[in-house]
Parts: C-alpha cells; sequence; structure tokens
C-alpha cells in the first residue's frame, strides 16, 4: 500500500514539474488570465459593495460575513481545480475519442491515472483570492480561532473539496454510456455559485435541492456559518463530512460500473 | 500461450430518429439494433510466435484486439492469457501485455519521451537496472537518443511510432500487441521497426501479435496469419499455406507506346486462364493487368507481353491484401454456395 | 444578392445542423449558465427584503429582475466565438485553406455562425422573453408587453451581435501575436462583463464612470438591447444609443478589414 503511494506520488511529481515547466513557457499568457480572474472576482465584489451601500445586512449577515463566506467558497473550488481537472476531460473527449483506451492498458486503477495525469496550476487564481478575502475579513467577524477550530478548518477543507470532487466523478463517468457528458458536469458544476450566499435566502426547493440532493451548500455556506456563529458544528461540519463521503462512494461505484460498460469508440 | 475461444462481441446501436420529436423519443424509449462486430472467432498462439492478424477495414480486428487487451469484454467466448483472464486479472494482467495502437498514440503529448518513460517505469515497477538495460536496448534498435528530450508533441509519425513502440516494451512484457505499427511510415521507418519487433522476438521470446494493411509486415515478420472479415474467422495458417492455396496475384503495370492495342495480347487464350485469375484494365495509355503468378510466372507473363506490343514504361507489383482478402471471400462464398 | 446568398447561406445550413447535433449539450450549458442568473435574483430579493424601501438605485424588484434576465439573455445572444481561431490560423498558416476559396473569411465564419444563432433563437429568445413576460404578468397582474419595445430590442440585439462578431474577429487576430489566448480570453470576458452591464446596471455607477461606460463600445453588447427592451429610454436617447451601436459596428468591421490587411502582408512576407 505505501508503496503504490509512493509509485503514484512520484508519477505525480513528475506531471506536476512538467505543468510547471509549461507555466513558464506561458509565463505572459498566465499572468493576463490570472489578472482576469481577478478583474472578475473584483467585479463581484464589487456587486456586493454596491448592495450593501443600500442595505446594513442580507438577512442578518453583515457585508465581512458575506465576503468571508464568499471567500471561504473560494478554496475547496481552487483545490478541486488544482488536482482534479482531469475529470472534465472524460466527459468531453476522453471517452467520446476512444483516448480511454489507454488507462485500461496500465497496472493502475484507470481513477487515478486520470487524475495524476493533470495539475492545473490556473487554479492559483482562485485560491489567491479566497485566501485574501479570508484574510481581509478575518478580524472584522467574530471567529474562534481556538487551536480546536483552527484544525477543524483545515480537515473541513478536504471534504469540502471533495463535495467538488465527488459530483464531478458522477457526471463524467455518464460519458461511459453516452459518449460524452462534459456538459452535464458543466451544467451541475456551475450550481456551486449557489453556495456563496447565506442558504436563506432561497426559496425551499432550492434550499433542500443544494442541502440534501447537490449539496454544494456544504463546500461553503454551512461549513462557514459554523466559523462565524459557532453553531450547530453537527449539521454545519458533519453535514460537510457526510456530504464528501456519501458522494464519493457514489461517484466511484458509478465509475467502476461505468469502466466495465465503456465501449471503446473507433475500428 | 493464448487461447482465444469462441469469441464474440455485440455492440448495441442506437438507432437514430429524425427530427425534434425523434430525438425526445429516443431520449425516452431509444430504438437499438444489436450489430455483431466479432462473430465466433478462436485461434491459438504459441509462446514466442509473431502472429500476423489480418482482415479488411471493419473486419473486426480491432474489437478482437481490444478484447484481448481487456479494454472491451467478449460478450461470449473466453480468452486465455498467460492462463490469465483479460478482464478478470486486468491489474495483473496488463502488467505482462505491451500494447500499441497505431493510430493513436499512449504516450503524453506534453511530456518529453524521457519523462513518459520515468513516468511508465513507475507506473510498471520496473527496477532501475532493468530499466537502463532496456533502455539501452531500445535505443540501440529504436534509435530514440535523436528525440528523447523533445515533447511527444514535437515528434514525427516516424519517431511516434518508435517511441511507442519502446514505451509498451520498457516492461518486458511476455505478449506484444502491435495494431497497425507501419501505417503511414515511409519505407526507412517501417524497416527499422520490423527489425525491431523481430530483434526483440528472438531475444526475450515475446509473442507478438500484429495488425496490418501492409503485407510486407507479415511476409518479413510472421509465419503464421489469422485473417477475419465480417467478424469471422476465415483463414488460419501459414503465410506459404495461404499463398499456395489462393494464388498470388500480381499487377503489370504498362503505358503502350504508338498504336498498339491490347486486343491483341489475348492473355486468355494463349495461357487459358479463368475469368477469376486475370483481369485487364486500360485508361488511355496506361493499362493494369492484374494476373494468377501461380499459373504463369511474372518472366513468362513479361516476355510474352514486350514482345506482343510496343511499351514505353512497365512495371510490376504484388497485389495487396485487400485483393487477397477479396479472392479469398470470394472463394468462401462460391465454397458455401 | 441572390448569388452572395447562394455561397454563403449553405454555411449558415452547416452551423444550424451543427447546433441541431449539439442541441443537447447546449440546453446543458444554457441551464448551467443560467443558474446564475437565478442566485442573482435570489441575492435581490434578499436585498429587497432587507431593505426599507421597495426600490433600489430607482429600480424595483421586478425591473430587477427583468434586467437580470434581458441583460443575460442579451449577452449570450451576442456572445461570438466563431472568429477566435482567426489569428492561430495565420500563424500555423492553416488560413491557406480559407484563401484558395473565393470566399471572404469574414463573411463565411459570419454565416457560419448565424446558423447557429438562428437556432438559438427559438432555444434562448423566445422562451426566455416569454418567462419575462409572464413573470411580469403574475407579479403585476396586468400585460406590459410593448411590441415596439420588442421591436426596437430586436434590432438593436441584431446590431449587438455584429458589433461583437467583428469585435471578436478583430481579437482573434491577437493569437497572431500571443502564443496562447487562454489567459486574454479571460481578461476580455472579465472586463466585458463589467464594462458591458452585463453584472452590474451600468445606472448604478457613479454617475461620470456611466456615462463615459455609455459611450464605449461594450454598452452596445447588451445594454443598450436590454434598455430598449424595458422601454427606459425617450425617443432621443432611442436614435442616440442606436446610433452609436451602428457608429461602433462601422468601426470594428473597418479595423477587422485593416487588420485582415496588414495579416495578409506579412504572411506574403513570411512566406507562409
Amino acid at each position: 500500500m505505501l508503496k503504490k503511494i509512493k509509485r503514484i506520488s512520484k508519477m505525480h511529481r513528475i506531471f506536476i514539474a512538467q505543468d510547471l515547466k509549461k507555466l513558464m513557457e506561458y509565463k505572459v499568457d498566465f499572468l493576463t488570465g490570472m489578472f482576469g480572474f481577478m478583474v472578475y472576482q473584483t467585479i463581484n465584489l464589487l456587486f456586493l459593495w454596491i448592495i450593501f451601500s443600500g442595505i446594513p445586512a442580507l438577512h442578518g449577515w453583515s457585508y465581512d460575513e458575506i465576503i468571508f463566506i464568499y471567500g471561504f467558497s473560494l478554496l475547496p473550488k481552487a483545490i478541486d481545480h488544482l488536482f482534479f481537472d482531469n475529470l472534465w476531460s472524460v466527459g468531453y473527449w476522453l471517452v467520446a475519442k476512444g483516448d480511454f483506451d489507454k488507462y485500461l492498458t496500465k497496472p493502475l486503477n484507470p481513477f487515478f491515472t486520470v487524475l495524476v495525469e493533470k495539475f492545473c496550476v490556473d487554479a492559483a487564481g482562485e485560491f489567491i483570492v479566497g485566501i485574501a478575502l479570508i484574510a481581509v475579513t478575518i478580524g472584522k467577524v467574530s471567529i474562534q480561532w481556538s487551536v480546536m477550530n483552527v484544525l477543524l478548518f483545515i480537515l473541513i477543507l478536504p471534504c469540502a473539496t471533495l463535495i467538488y470532487t465527488g459530483i464531478k466523478t458522477i457526471t463524467a463517468s455518464i460519458a461511459f454510456w453516452t459518449k460524452r457528458s462534459g456538459h452535464i458536469t458543466h451544467a451541475f458544476y456551475l450550481m456551486n455559485d449557489f453556495a456563496k450566499y447565506p442558504t436563506s435566502i432561497y426559496n425551499d426547493v432550492i434550499r433542500n435541492v443544494i442541502t440534501y440532493i447537490i449539496p454544494f451548500a456544504f463546500t461553503a455556506f454551512y461549513p462557514a456559518s459554523y466559523f462565524l456563529t459557532g453553531e450547530n458544528p453537527l449539521f454545519n461540519l458533519g453535514g460537510t463530512v457526510i456530504a464528501a463521503a456519501v458522494l464519493m462512494t457514489i461517484g466511484m461505484l458509478i465509475w467502476n460500473k461505468g469502466v466495465k460498460s465503456y465501449e471503446s469508440a473507433g475500428s | 500461450m493464448i487461447y482465444v475461444e469462441n469469441i464474440r462481441k455485440e455492440f448495441k446501436k442506437t438507432i437514430k430518429q429524425p427530427g425534434l420529436l425523434g430525438s425526445v423519443k429516443s431520449l425516452f424509449n431509444p430504438k437499438t439494433e444489436k450489430v455483431v462486430a466479432v462473430d465466433d472467432i478462436s485461434f491459438h498462439v504459441p509462446k514466442g510466435e509473431i502472429l500476423g492478424f489480418i482482415g479488411p477495414n471493419g473486419a473486426g480486428k480491432s474489437t478482437v484486439i481490444k478484447m484481448l487487451t481487456g479494454i472491451l469484454t467478449p460478450s461470449a467466448g473466453l480468452c486465455t492469457i498467460n492462463g490469465k483472464n483479460p478482464q478478470k486479472n486486468r491489474k495483473s494482467y496488463v502488467k505482462e501485455i505491451g500494447v500499441v495502437f497505431g493510430q493513436r498514440t499512449q504516450l503524453w503529448w506534453d511530456l518529453p519521451l524521457c519523462e513518459t518513460y520515468a513516468v511508465l517505469k513507475e507506473i510498471y515497477e520496473v527496477e532501475d537496472s532493468a530499466y537502463k538495460r532496456k533502455m539501452d536496448l531500445l535505443n540501440e534498435v529504436l534509435d530514440l537518443q535523436d528525440f528523447i528530450k523533445s515533447p511527444v508533441r514535437t515528434l514525427s509519425l516516424g519517431q511516434r511510432m518508435r517511441a511507442d513502440i519502446a514505451a509498451s516494451l520498457l516492461h518486458s512484457p511476455k505478449v506484444l500487441f502491435l495494431d497497425e505499427p507501419t501505417i503511414g511510415l515511409d519505407v526507412v521507418v517501417k524497416d527499422n521497426i520490423r527489425r525491431a519487433i523481430a530483434k526483440i522476438n528472438e531475444e526475450e521470446q515475446t509473442t507478438v501479435i500484429l495488425t496490418t494493411h501492409d503485407l510486407s509486415d507479415i511476409e518479413l515478420l510472421s509465419k503464421r496469419i489469422v485473417m477475419i472479415d465480417k467478424g469471422k474467422n476465415v483463414f488460419d495458417g501459414t503465410v506459404d499455406e495461404l499463398k499456395k492455396n489462393y494464388g498470388q496475384m500480381r499487377e503489370l503495370h504498362f503505358e503502350l507506346a504508338g498504336d498498339s492495342s491490347l486486343e491483341s495480347l489475348a492473355y486468355k487464350e494463349k495461357f487459358g486462364f479463368s475469368d477469376d485469375d486475370i483481369n485487364i484494365k486500360r485508361e488511355g495509355v496506361k493499362a493494369t493487368v492484374r494476373f494468377n503468378s501461380d499459373i504463369v510466372p511474372v518472366g513468362d507473363m513479361l516476355s510474352y507481353t514486350l514482345s506482343g506490343v510496343h511499351i514505353s514504361d512497365i512495371s510490376v507489383k504484388d497485389a495487396d491484401i485487400e485483393e487477397i482478402i477479396r479472392r479469398l471471400y470470394k472463394k468462401e462464398v462460391s465454397a458455401d454456395a | 444578392m441572390r448569388r452572395f446568398l447562394r455561397i454563403y447561406l449553405p454555411f449558415s445550413k452547416a452551423g444550424m445542423q451543427e447546433m441541431m447535433a449539439y442541441r443537447f449539450n447546449f440546453i446543458f450549458h444554457l441551464i448551467g449558465e443560467m443558474l446564475s442568473c437565478f442566485v442573482m435574483y435570489f441575492v435581490w430579493l434578499a436585498v429587497f427584503e432587507s431593505s426599507d424601501s421597495s426600490t433600489f438605485m430607482g429600480f424595483s424588484m421586478v425591473d430587477m429582475t427583468v434586467y437580470l434576465f434581458i441583460s443575460f439573455m442579451a449577452s449570450f445572444l451576442t456572445y461570438s466565438d466563431g472568429a477566435i481561431n482567426i489569428g492561430e490560423e495565420i500563424r500555423d498558416g492553416s488560413i491557406v485553406m480559407r484563401m484558395i476559396k473565393p470566399v471572404n473569411f469574414d463573411m463565411y465564419l459570419l454565416f457560419h455562425e448565424l446558423g447557429s444563432r438562428f437556432v438559438s433563437i427559438f432555444i434562448v429568445l423566445v422562451p426566455m422573453s416569454v418567462g419575462v413576460e409572464l413573470y411580469k404578468f403574475f407579479v403585476t397582474g396586468s400585460v406590459m408587453f410593448s411590441l415596439p419595445n420588442f421591436a426596437l430590442f430586436s434590432v438593436s440585439i441584431i446590431i449587438a451581435y455584429l458589433v461583437s462578431f467583428y469585435f471578436n474577429v478583430c481579437y482573434g487576430f491577437l493569437a497572431f501575436f500571443l502564443k496562447n489566448l487562454w489567459g486574454s480570453s479571460v481578461l476580455k470576458d472579465a472586463i466585458i462583463s463589467f464594462l458591458s452591464g452585463a453584472k452590474i446596471p451600468l445606472a448604478f455607477m457613479p454617475p461620470a464612470l456611466a456615462a463615459v461606460l455609455t459611450v464605449l463600445p461594450f454598452a452596445s453588447l447588451s445594454y443598450t438591447p436590454v434598455m430598449l427592451y424595458m422601454g427606459i429610454y425617450d425617443a432621443p436617447q432611442i436614435i442616440w444609443s442606436l446610433s452609436l451601436q451602428l457608429f461602433w459596428l462601422v468601426f470594428f468591421w473597418g479595423l477587422s478589414k485593416l487588420i485582415w490587411r496588414l495579416a495578409m502582408k506579412r504572411l506574403c512576407v513570411q512566406g507562409g
């Protein structure tokens, strides 16, 4: 087991080094993109700022708290983007063009091989903005930074990340039956937009969907609200852990079933 | 070594219904039809043999190869390779095989070739010393050193194919599957690749299954061929047997000079060819005569033609594999009838 | 004219067929993109609930909803990426495949994209404007659909699409100089979503800034058609904003022709 992890991490390092090299080659492009991303986020913040110029609080949440939740929402998104971006390729072309063949002729778990192959440095933009927003608001919101809470904060991030990864795995696996499913992943993935705001602003239907069915609310609002209020750790944090476990389990089941019914393309 | 018993593969194909209504219908109640890609194929390959696996486009060759390599699951039948079932013990099975699909690279597009091999070394758990020895050997037979530092996307087709073959051999597989390894390559590279395959086969007793459209690949490498068409096994035997049984077709190409006419040659009457054994085509001054060289030797045909008409240019070619297969298939049908 | 259409209409037909073949992908894509409108809708709903007044900077909740969805629709309909590869094609020389055919490169790309736009009229424009009108009816209890406004909107959105198309042709040429367009595309889309008022109504910005932004070409892309749909402008403003749109169309059309000519010269020098 340990040996296997060592092997995979050695492979992973080679791919990471490669993606970093590519980054150096396209420095200007990367920096422009990063800048563009920050402009985009600044516009969103400007939007929030304009809103709060007219009202004191949004459903009881202050401007700083909303920004904190917003910043928090970017972190799991960035981590998933950084490490697990290659799942998009499965739904968009790997299966449709029959390129998935190559994973089946290797003595490794195809799922790991797909994930390890790409290290998406573009995610840095989300990560930097997320960290910056949390850093800026951290002094203005009432968070008890006990050792326990710091530990919980660090532990909850991977779980929140796996909610993204699980949803991507499930929707990407559909491609094994339909050839292409990238657009389905796209539609589900964009639901993460709902996670950036307090769930109380939505109607019952949407609130239930983003809590129990496509639980993006657990990637940001629920865990962030625990840190902001200290309330309901069992639901706010426990829910995140359970959602991650359930989604990844379903994802792996569907993936494995999908790989079995994979019908390679071409003659 | 390789036992294939009555394997069969069926695909379900959705029938597209026209129009918006049709596509909504097919979303809820898709109409499918069954397509049989491989129909009851059996063969057996002993250790160390190079088997030529041939057939026309769409015959089901790739589907068979994909079932043997564990990518596809057969609808029926059984294949056992190295005593393993490719589908059941996939991970341990694929450790012992190497696969090259000529149409599609297995290498990582952006990675320099040497890095690709480093990743593969980890994937297949190749020991450092064995890896080094293997790289030296592959370098020698496939001339990799000129482009080993270049990213795969910058390689030419010939370089890429050599790189792909080397990648499939790194872990010293017991069985090597080559699906059209010489497609689109020039003569020099083809030759290089054939020699490499022959050498690896000789030194390591690697069993090779080779599909190709280039008959000379088969003639230079393998003694035995399995030929399939429309998913069915149509021939299993040695190359010599094939030639003996189905005749060797040759093509005579020439340009007529002056006012010579082809009719004056009357090959059929002269040599007594049957309709199946000769075919004459003419376009302007260019003429193509396809004939069975088992009935009349090439030399006799040449001298007879040269003496009969004025000719400005002449050449002799082997008929391609498609032609043999077509003839073979035709005989099958007439034998059945 | 008939000859012109005989040459270019088949391209539109091909574009339409591609779009039809990928209609499910397109619909899923549309749904995904539309989710952010719903998020915004609920954010605004919460803002109006949290606020004492029933208007926000002159917009009522109904206005805001109409603005959100119509401006999303406008940005979606005027989005153009048919010419995104043009610079790339010049650089790697594959542009010669276009030049050996007796067709205008921009007309070919335009008509090809128009085919897919035509399909999106049925998938996007009709359902969304019906949806918005139904919403207005249920919330206010009266029919407020105005045919003249819709007609003005239609004219404006066609010009907006053409501005967007020629703007993106000019942008596509950038790839001739840049190695990769990923980064600048992110930047471009971010800037456009801000400057065109698609994200925040220009009326919400400080007056001086808003005045500048309305004159810039980006307002022509989505803000102008939306304002016309909502019937906010009076007659002189309507004439002024439509002329401004036309001005930017001519500007980018001319610019794209100029760059094309320069690029061709360079191609000859390089020997392609």
